[in-house]
C-alpha cells in the first residue's frame, strides 16, 4: 500500500516537471506534436468520408431508371442554358480586360480552385468549423477563402498532409470586410463571427453599418464581400441581414446579425480559392498564433 | 505487455470517432459528444499506471489535435485522473462504482476542456451558463452510457493481451 502511495506521489511530481518543460518547450515540437497527432486521424476521416460516398451510391444505385433518366435530361437543359451563359461571360470578360488595359486598372488576384469533399464538422461556444478531405498535397494553404458556388463559407485556417480546417463565416475568429444590398454608396461594413451560446443558428455580426442606411424593402439585404485585402474575390454573398439594424451603444453606427445564406452544417461539398501567388495577408497567417 | 496501452488505445480509437460523427450531427447547437474521460476508467483498473499515463496523454491529444485550445490541457488533465485512477482502484472495483466514476470524470474533463477553449478564445463570450450546464449535462449522461460498450471492448482486447484481471479487493 505504501508502494502504491509512493508511486502515486512519484508519478504527480513527474507530471508536474513535464508539464513545466511542456510550458518551456518551444512552439515548434508543440506543432509537431498537434501534427503529428491529426496525421494519426487522417485516414480515419478519409475512410469516413469514403463510406459515406459508398452510402450516397447505393441509395443512388437503387432508384429506378425512369428517375435517372428524367434527371439526366433535366441537367442537359440545365447545361445548354449555362452554355449560353458562359459564352455572354466570355464577351463580357474580353471587355473588362480591355477596360482595365486601358485605365491600368489593378489585376484581381488569380485563384486555382480545388473542390473539397467535407469529413467532418466540429463546433463549440468558440468556434465552428469543418474539416475537408484535401490538403498540402493538393496545394491548399492557410488562410484561401472557401466558397460554396458564389457563398462565402469560410477561411482555411490550418492544413495538413491530407486535410485542412475551415473556420466558418460565423465562427468568432472570421473578419472581413463587405458591402451592404441596398447602399448606394458601398460604405465598407465589417463582418465577424460571434461566439455561439444557444442551440439557434450561428450567426455573425454586421457592424460599423452606417446611420443613413435602411434595408430595402420587401427582401432581406445580402451581404457581398469587397474583395479589398486580397483574401475573397469581390462579390461574393456572406449572407443576409437578419431582421432589422440596431443602433450600437456610441449611436454612430449601427449594428445587425448575418445569417449565412447556406446552412453551412449540411454542406457536402466546398472550393477552396487558392490564390496563384501569395498574398501578405496570406503570409501573415501563418505563424504561430493563428491555428 | 508493453504495448498494451497502443493495442487499447487502437481499440478505443472506433469509440472516439464515433463520438466525432455524433458531435458532427449536433454541430449546429454547440454541442459536442464527449467521452475521452470514459475511455479512461476501464483500463485504469488493468493497466499499470505508467501504461495508464501514457493511454491518457494519448487520448488527450488525439481530441485537442483538430480543437484550437492551449496544448496539453487535456491531455495533462487526463494523465493526472489515470495517475489517480489507477492508485486508487478501490474506487472503481465494480459497476456501479465505474459508472459513477464514468459520470464524474467525464464531466470533469468536459469542463476542463470547455474553460480551455475558452481560455484559448479570440472573443470573449456572454451568457455561457446555460451552453456550460447543457454541455455538462450531456457529458455526465453519454459518459454513463457509453461506459458499458467502451468497457467491453476494451477489456475484450486487453484479454486477448493476457494482461492480467483487476483484483477484487485492490
Amino acid at each position: 500500500m505504501d508502494q502504491n502511495r509512493q508511486g502515486a506521489r512519484a508519478s504527480y511530481l513527474a507530471l508536474s516537471i513535464f508539464v513545466a518543460l511542456w510550458i518551456l518547450v518551444p512552439s515548434a515540437v508543440r506543432r509537431f506534436n498537434r501534427e503529428a497527432f491529426v496525421e494519426f486521424q487522417a485516414p480515419a476521416l478519409h475512410l469516413l468520408g469514403k463510406s459515406r460516398e459508398l452510402a450516397t451510391f447505393w441509395e443512388k444505385k437503387s432508384r429506378s431508371v425512369e428517375e435517372m433518366s428524367a434527371a439526366g435530361r433535366d441537367l442537359a437543359r440545365i447545361n445548354a442554358a449555362l452554355e449560353i451563359q458562359i459564352n455572354k461571360f466570355e464577351d463580357i470578360r474580353r471587355e473588362n480586360v480591355r477596360l482595365r488595359e486601358i485605365t491600368h486598372y489593378n489585376v484581381p488576384a488569380e485563384y486555382m480552385s480545388v473542390v473539397a469533399r467535407v469529413a467532418t464538422r466540429d463546433s463549440s461556444s468558440w468556434w465552428q468549423r469543418i474539416v475537408i478531405r484535401k490538403g498540402r498535397n493538393e496545394g491548399i494553404r492557410p488562410g484561401a477563402p472557401v466558397v460554396f458556388g458564389n457563398t462565402v463559407v469560410g477561411r482555411v485556417t490550418a492544413v495538413h498532409l491530407t486535410t485542412s480546417e475551415i473556420d466558418l463565416v460565423t465562427s468568432p475568429g472570421f473578419r472581413c470586410t463587405a458591402y451592404l444590398e441596398g447602399d448606394d454608396q458601398n460604405h465598407i461594413v465589417l463582418v465577424n463571427g460571434v461566439a455561439s451560446n444557444s442551440l439557434g443558428t450561428a450567426k455573425a455580426r454586421v457592424s460599423v453599418i452606417p446611420r443613413d442606411y435602411f434595408l430595402p424593402s420587401g427582401q432581406p439585404a445580402r451581404v457581398f464581400t469587397t474583395g479589398m485585402g486580397g483574401v475573397f474575390p469581390s462579390r461574393l454573398i456572406l449572407g443576409y441581414l437578419d431582421g432589422g439594424t440596431y443602433a450600437t451603444q456610441v449611436g454612430n453606427f449601427k449594428e445587425s446579425l448575418l445569417v449565412p445564406s447556406r446552412d453551412l452544417y449540411n454542406l457536402q461539398e466546398v472550393s477552396v480559392l487558392v490564390p496563384l501567388h501569395q498574398n501578405p495577408g496570406e503570409a501573415l497567417m501563418q505563424g504561430d498564433q493563428f491555428q | 505487455m508493453g504495448w498494451a496501452w497502443l493495442f487499447l488505445l487502437l481499440a478505443t480509437y472506433p469509440w472516439l470517432l464515433g463520438a466525432d460523427l455524433a458531435s458532427d450531427t449536433l454541430a449546429s447547437s454547440s454541442l459536442i459528444f464527449f467521452v475521452s474521460g470514459t475511455c479512461l476508467v476501464a483500463p485504469c483498473r488493468r493497466l499499470k499506471r505508467w501504461q495508464a499515463v501514457l493511454f491518457a496523454a494519448s487520448l488527450g491529444f488525439l481530441f485537442e489535435a483538430r480543437r484550437p485550445i492551449p496544448d496539453g490541457a487535456l491531455a495533462f488533465s487526463l494523465v493526472a485522473i489515470a495517475i489517480f485512477l489507477s492508485s486508487n482502484r478501490q474506487l472503481i472495483r465494480n459497476t456501479s462504482d465505474m459508472l459513477r466514476a464514468a459520470a464524474i470524470i467525464n464531466m470533469g474533463a468536459c469542463l476542463i476542456w470547455f474553460l480551455a477553449s475558452s481560455y484559448g478564445s479570440p472573443s470573449p463570450a456572454t451568457n455561457l451558463a446555460g451552453q456550460l450546464c447543457l454541455q455538462l449535462l450531456l457529458s455526465g449522461f453519454v459518459g454513463t452510457l457509453s461506459l458499458i460498450p467502451i468497457a467491453l471492448t476494451q477489456n475484450a482486447v486487453l484479454d486477448r493481451l493476457n494482461v492480467p484481471q483487476a483484483p477484487d479487493t485492490p
